[in-house]
């Protein structure tokens, strides 16, 4: 009977995420804070008003205080649900109060979820554009509408990637090119229509949300995927690990901090309770180098 | 000696008739085979290896989808341009009138479907496909309901109804076509003009002279004015030469000499270029069901039926007919008969969509309309119409 017992707790704790898979390779937080880098967070499929959302707007506030960012990346499905001026202020203003008023500036792209307008949405910083690229330090990015892939946006971001001289080229979009989640995964489609852009001008890394976890994908093709669908909506166990798998952790919500220092940068993905479930460095490579590969 | 020349003419009689009836089988099966052959092999193809699939799909694209299908949008406007010639089914209006009223409802009612399901679960990117939605597969619609009404008043109800559905749709697609216009235009259009009714003049009874030199221009000048080229073919189609027709598509005698049909001497092309489209649309990862494909199939198993039943409903309390010898358990199982818009769904998406998630899920919720196919036979078997009516 006792040991009944025991084992029907010890899954109990486990399904609530107490000995989740955290990512593997998770050491602690391991950002250099340098006074002159780049620093900015990432967050994907937020937009619930529920409350798991606001716990990871009250996280990044809390790691704002040690980790000044600048800037919030929001990787699509940044509204869910209704869309009237009132949600704006329930899915996203108040979860993110406090970082908006210390001046933050978020970022977003559009996911299936999102109105087409919600790029003339001001918090949203799309300037009216479903895509658009912007320039932070020695980083450009570049925001997609992976939504539809039509062929003006793909002659625009084939001209923008090749006039950029910036150290870092970073795009993000909704749909990821490569993902173990179980519910949509890989969008091979997306993939073979974008990825040869991305490595012909030297794209670093890619952000993408849309599956509800947090996934590090090895480098393919010299490039750093990185799925991070879970800053507000969450599937629970649906990574499904694969050969292409660096780390992933689905056992709650999580967000993403950035710092870009030089030639290195370094990342880290924290759950909603403050945990570290993975963090790294990458270094970049010479643009002839990752021309050659 | 008698006997022997009786037993020859025997033979050469049974020759004949098997010879004809595997014509017309082949001729009758032929349209249906080549676009889901096409399809099967995407979606193995794009379900096991996807990469090297989506490789070939992507790459061509353009060649299927708006240089191919010009042949395919040609065809058809040519069925429809005979049909309506003096002589033609569709020559006089009280023909077209009550198959009109259920086009407007089917179009209402998919449309009305398709647009409250997307709606109703906040995905407003999906809105744009609403023509997919109100898509009508014309040739297997015409099977089905072939197949259970073999010589049934139906027939050309329903043939002209997913014509009406299909040409308006055709319309919405022209108009919407994701590139932007280039200029140059019109000018190569009036030329392409120009040409076919000096080819004309001059009795040019060949196809091939109005289809590679105006067809050419026309393709041109749609592509540079941000057309779907795949449409090309719509303005020349009026100065190819022309004979009235039945409204039995795809069905005449291919080999009778005095039919000059477009689809009999451009059939063999037209089945390799809807091979192709099928092979290129239809590979979609099966996983990338989502909204879109519910409210694809909400629009066509339930919405269409619903719309074309209430709007006849309508027409017939207004004082207009049915078919003779037409009944409601008839009409029952036409509009269901008409649910499936697979080839022409798939086309209407092709044309409004680029590559990404919408267009998969679209594409997953154009494919399974299919399953309007079996339900048309279903209902039938139900309410004992046609071939199930002797069932009991």
């Amino acid at each position: 009977m006792m040991r009944r017992t025991f084992v029907v707790l010890a899954l109990l704790f486990t399904a609530a995420g107490g000995f989740a898979p955290a990512a593997q390779n998770a050491p602690a937080a391991a950002l250099p804070g340098r006074p002159d880098s780049l620093k900015f967070a990432v967050i994907g499929d937020t937009g619930t008003g529920g409350r798991p959302e606001f716990d990871v707007g009250q996280q990044m506030a809390a790691a704002r205080a040690k980790f000044p960012f600048e800037l919030v990346l929001m990787l699509g499905d940044n509204m869910y649900g209704r869309q009237a001026p009132q949600d704006f202020v329930e899915k996203f203003e108040r979860p993110y109060a406090p970082l908006l008023q210390a001046g933050v500036l978020f970022y977003a792209t559009l996911g299936n979820h999102d109105n087409q307008s919600n790029r003339f949405y001001k918090g949203f910083n799309m300037g009216g554009e479903r895509y658009f690229s912007y320039v932070k330090k020695n980083v450009r990015f570049f925001v997609l509408d992976s939504n539809s892939l039509d062929p003006p946006q793909r002659s625009w971001l084939d001209e923008a990637l090749g006039r950029s001289q910036e150290d870092w080229k970073i795009c993000y979009f909704h749909h990821p090119l490569y993902s173990d989640a179980g519910r949509h995964g890989s969008d091979v489609s997306l993939r073979v229509a974008l990825e040869p852009m991305l490595v012909k001008h030297g794209v670093d890394v890619v952000f993408s949300g849309h599956d509800h976890i947090y996934e590090r994908i090895k480098p393919q093709k010299g490039i750093a995927y990185f799925v991070a669908g879970s800053g507000g909506e969450l599937r629970r166990g649906d990574a499904h690990p694969s050969a292409m798998t660096a780390a992933y952790y689905d056992q709650d919500n999580a967000f993403m901090l950035v710092e870009v220092a030089g030639d290195e940068l370094f990342f880290q993905a924290v759950a909603r309770t403050g945990t570290t479930v993975d963090s790294g460095v990458i270094h970049r490579q010479a643009r002839d180098v990752r021309s050659s590969q | 000696m008698r006997n022997h020349a009786a037993a020859a003419h025997h033979v050469q009689l049974r020759r004949h008739h098997r010879h004809h009836a595997t014509r017309a089988v082949h001729h009758r099966v032929n349209p249906l085979l080549g676009l889901p052959l096409g399809v099967i092999l995407a979606l193995a193809w794009a379900n096991t290896v996807p990469e090297p699939y989506f490789r070939l799909a992507q790459s061509l694209a353009f060649v299927v989808n708006e240089i191919g299908m010009a042949l395919f949008v040609g065809l058809i406007m040519q069925e429809i341009a005979e049909a309506t010639m003096e002589g033609g089914a569709l020559h006089s209006w009280r023909r077209w009138t009550l198959p009109l009223i259920g086009a407007a409802g089917g179009i209402a009612g998919s449309a009305g479907a398709y647009l409250a399901y997307v709606t109703g679960r906040y995905e407003l990117i999906l809105t744009a496909g609403w023509p997919i939605a109100c898509a009508i597969d014309v040739a297997a619609s015409y099977y089905v309901l072939k197949s259970i009404m073999p010589r049934s008043g139906m027939l050309p109800f329903v043939l002209l109804l997913a014509i009406v559905t299909d040409l308006f749709g055709m319309l919405v697609v022209a108009a919407t076509h994701p590139r932007p216009p280039a200029g140059g235009g019109l000018a190569l259009l009036l030329v392409a003009l120009g040409l076919a009714g000096l080819m004309r003049m001059m009795k040019v009874r060949a196809f091939w002279p109005y289809l590679a030199i105006c067809g050419a221009l026309s393709w041109l000048a749609f592509y540079r004015e941000g057309l779907h080229p795949a449409f090309a073919l719509v303005p020349i189609v009026p100065f190819l030469p022309h004979e009235p027709r039945k409204l039995d598509l795809l069905a005449d005698p291919p080999d009778d000499d005095t039919v000059h049909h477009f689809e009999h001497e451009w059939n063999t092309l037209v089945q390799v270029v809807l091979f192709f489209f099928g092979l290129v649309n239809g590979g979609v990862i099966l996983k990338g069901y989502d909204t879109g494909t519910w409210g694809l199939m909400l629009a066509a198993l339930v919405g269409r039926p619903l719309g074309i039943l209430a709007a006849v409903g309508l027409a017939v309390i207004a004082g207009w007919h049915l078919p003779r010898r037409i009944g409601w358990r008839q009409l029952v199982v036409a509009a269901f008969a008409a649910s499936s818009g697979f080839t022409f769904a798939l086309f209407f998406a092709s044309g409004i969509l680029s590559t990404g998630p919408v267009l998969a899920q679209l594409t997953i919720g154009a494919l399974a309309t299919a399953a309007g196919w079996l339900l048309a036979l279903g209902i039938a078997r139900l309410l004992r119409v046609g071939r199930f009516s002797r069932a009991s």
